[in-house]
């Protein structure tokens, strides 16, 4: 290993450091509900907010997909596809994050809600 | 290298550690809330201070506040206040009575004036005879009916000074403006007893001080058509937001809704719009535009609050549109 | 015709590496795309004994087969599989002929741009612009991953470079 390997080591820990912060500080507090999409459909909307295991089934393309939600996050427990690659992601709980069954055409995205202090109507 | 690699990680360091300490708040300030049931609404006070006691001590005097101005200003509390003047049997020329109560009616007749007519806190005798068929929930009063039921004239109510008020029976109904006016005396209280982070809301009528993170307070609207939706979030401080809308006490008959808002000249529910919510510092204020807004078409409305300082407002019309006054943005 | 039997030998040596890599639970799941790469070394060690030429085909080749073997050649897995493949190659190729970095480096450039050509396909193929949140997590663990492979591969090449004969 050689100087320059070292400052692109650095560089590349730089970046990828500073991104992740990034996203700490710009992440959304706030209500989470996870939104799943058959086709871009959406077929689910499902509260983050309660502190309970609950679980879901959703028709996808190659049969039904098990979906397990917890307080603020969610995951694909499973799913009939090659590789299974989306129930092995397991949780996913921020706002940027997204679960994408593509075998079965079924997407799971994180949408958080700014918390209200009072509501008037 | 290796020394630039130690500055870098140190750096490195220095960053996520001041990060951490930026985002941990070392507020001493807690948080105490109370529910209160009076004026037919739940209120919810939730206030920022340093201990239990200076909670406790702040809520009791509040529930006193809620509980002397309900029995003041509501109709069918006989424990005085407007009842007493209402229900006067007594020969007496002249009546005396609560200063707090004196200075609520001269709110409501001065508004009188400045929404030529709208908001009349003589018609109780109209809003009775909608309470009745609301209460039996069919059938509809006729304009006969309504205008029979007695007097509405804003002149009838002689206030004489002294917290003197003329014996000729009117028939006050301080419902569009009491809950306001409360809220905001409660405001005051409590910035007077050094607890200026709070939020009140008292069924739709909210006030907030000053934000217990240094930052804005949320308040959120909730459509009329559509429970569970807000459809518009107002963020600010020292603000009390009160919305008037026609999808509280209504009954329904022959197919259409007749809510509890009504407009002295035509003395019918007003149908002008779904709902208008105003924004201002003070809450009897709000409260008491809210009721002439939403008595009062959209574009009148809108220039009706250009002519008061910092007043905004949003209305959600009959067929969903969303119109916000011209300077409404600063609370977006 | 020994260069041809030794690369058909390195392509398989590639393949069961990859296949190896699935099936240890170590890297699944937490974030998708994150591997070790061992097939890497293979490819890298070609790189350096062969050429940019036949370190490519050996990549592309080896996507096919472990395309075939595991997971369906027109399935999406492959896409993103032969997108990260052809950019990684590349790469490496042209930062070993720019910089001068050394093995490790270029290991390191290799695991980056295999996730970063992943992700790019992704987004192509899903119209999904989220997929590129993993990107800062990829690039830390590319560091490591990297930095092993690398070693592997710079000790094989090292090894075999006294083997003149070797390349030809």
């Amino acid at each position: 290993m050689n100087k320059k390997d070292l400052m692109l080591i650095l560089i590349i820990a730089l970046i990828s450091i500073s991104i992740i912060i990034g996203y700490r500080i710009f992440e959304k507090e706030g209500t989470k509900k996870a939104l799943v999409y058959y086709e871009n459909d959406l077929v689910l909307n499902i509260d983050l907010s309660i502190n309970q295991e609950r679980v879901y089934y959703v028709d996808g393309y190659n049969g039904k997909v098990k979906i397990i939600a917890d307080e603020g996050k969610i995951k694909v427990d499973s799913e009939n596809s090659p590789l299974h690659l989306c129930s092995k992601q397991g949780y996913i709980s921020k706002s940027y994050e997204t679960i994408v069954c593509l075998p079965n055409k079924v997407i799971i995205k994180i949408d958080t809600q700014e918390d209200l202090d009072a509501i008037v109507k | 290298m290796k020394t630039y690699l130690k500055y870098i990680i140190f750096s490195v360091f220095i960053i996520v550690v001041s990060l951490n300490f930026l985002s941990s708040n070392n507020n001493k300030l807690k948080e105490y809330n109370t529910n209160l049931f009076y004026m037919d609404t739940y209120i919810q006070i939730k206030i920022y201070t340093t201990s239990q006691i200076k909670a406790d001590n702040a809520f009791t005097e509040v529930e006193e506040i809620y509980k002397k101005y309900h029995q003041l200003t509501d109709r069918f509390s006989t424990d005085g206040g407007v009842y007493y003047i209402n229900n006067n049997t007594s020969t007496e020329p002249i009546i005396t009575i609560d200063p707090i109560l004196y200075n609520i009616i001269e709110h409501g007749i001065n508004w009188y004036h400045k929404s030529n007519g709208l908001l009349n806190i003589n018609i109780g005798n109209v809003v009775d005879v909608w309470k009745k068929y609301r209460d039996q929930k069919s059938g509809l009063p006729s304009i006969n009916e309504l205008k029979d039921s007695g007097d509405i004239d804003i002149n009838n109510i002689i206030l004489l000074g002294n917290n003197q008020i003329k014996n000729n029976h009117p028939n006050i109904d301080l419902g569009a403006i009491a809950k306001g006016y409360t809220t905001g005396v409660v405001g005051n209280y409590l910035e007077q007893n050094g607890i200026d982070k709070y939020i009140i809301n008292a069924g739709g009528n909210v006030l907030v001080g000053n934000h217990y993170n240094n930052d804005l307070y949320k308040i959120g609207i909730e459509s009329p058509i559509e429970s569970g939706d807000i459809y518009q979030v107002v963020k600010g401080n020292n603000i009390s937001v009160v919305t008037s809308g026609s999808y509280e006490r209504y009954y329904e008959y022959d197919g259409k809704l007749y809510h509890h808002i009504i407009n002295p000249h035509t003395l019918m529910p007003s149908e002008y719009m779904k709902s208008v919510t105003v924004i201002t510092e003070d809450s009897g204020l709000a409260d008491t535009l809210s009721t002439i807004l939403f008595l009062m078409p959209i574009e009148e409305g809108k220039e009706f609050i250009k002519e008061l300082d910092n007043v905004e407002a949003i209305w959600f019309s009959n067929d969903g549109e969303i119109i916000k006054s011209e300077g409404f943005s600063k609370y977006e | 015709m020994k260069k041809f039997t030794r690369l058909s030998m390195l392509l398989s040596l590639a393949v069961v590496l990859n296949i190896i890599e699935s099936v240890i639970p170590l890297f699944n799941g937490y974030i998708p795309g994150l591997k070790l790469g061992l097939a890497n070394t293979v490819i890298l060690f070609v790189l350096y004994i062969y050429s940019f030429k036949d370190a490519l085909y050996v990549s592309i080749l080896r996507v096919i087969l472990v395309g075939i073997l595991r997971t369906g050649i027109f399935s999406i897995a492959f896409s993103f599989s032969l997108g990260g493949a052809i950019l990684s190659v590349i790469m490496m190729s042209l930062f070993k002929k720019l910089t001068k970095l050394s093995i490790i480096g270029i290991s390191i450039i290799g695991s980056i741009f295999h996730s970063l050509g992943q992700i790019v396909v992704a987004i192509f193929l899903l119209e999904n612009v989220n997929m590129f949140y993993y990107l800062p997590w990829l690039l830390l663990f590319s560091i490591p991953t990297g930095i092993i492979v690398g070693v592997i591969s710079k000790e094989l090449v090292n090894y075999f470079e006294k083997d003149l004969n070797f390349s030809h």
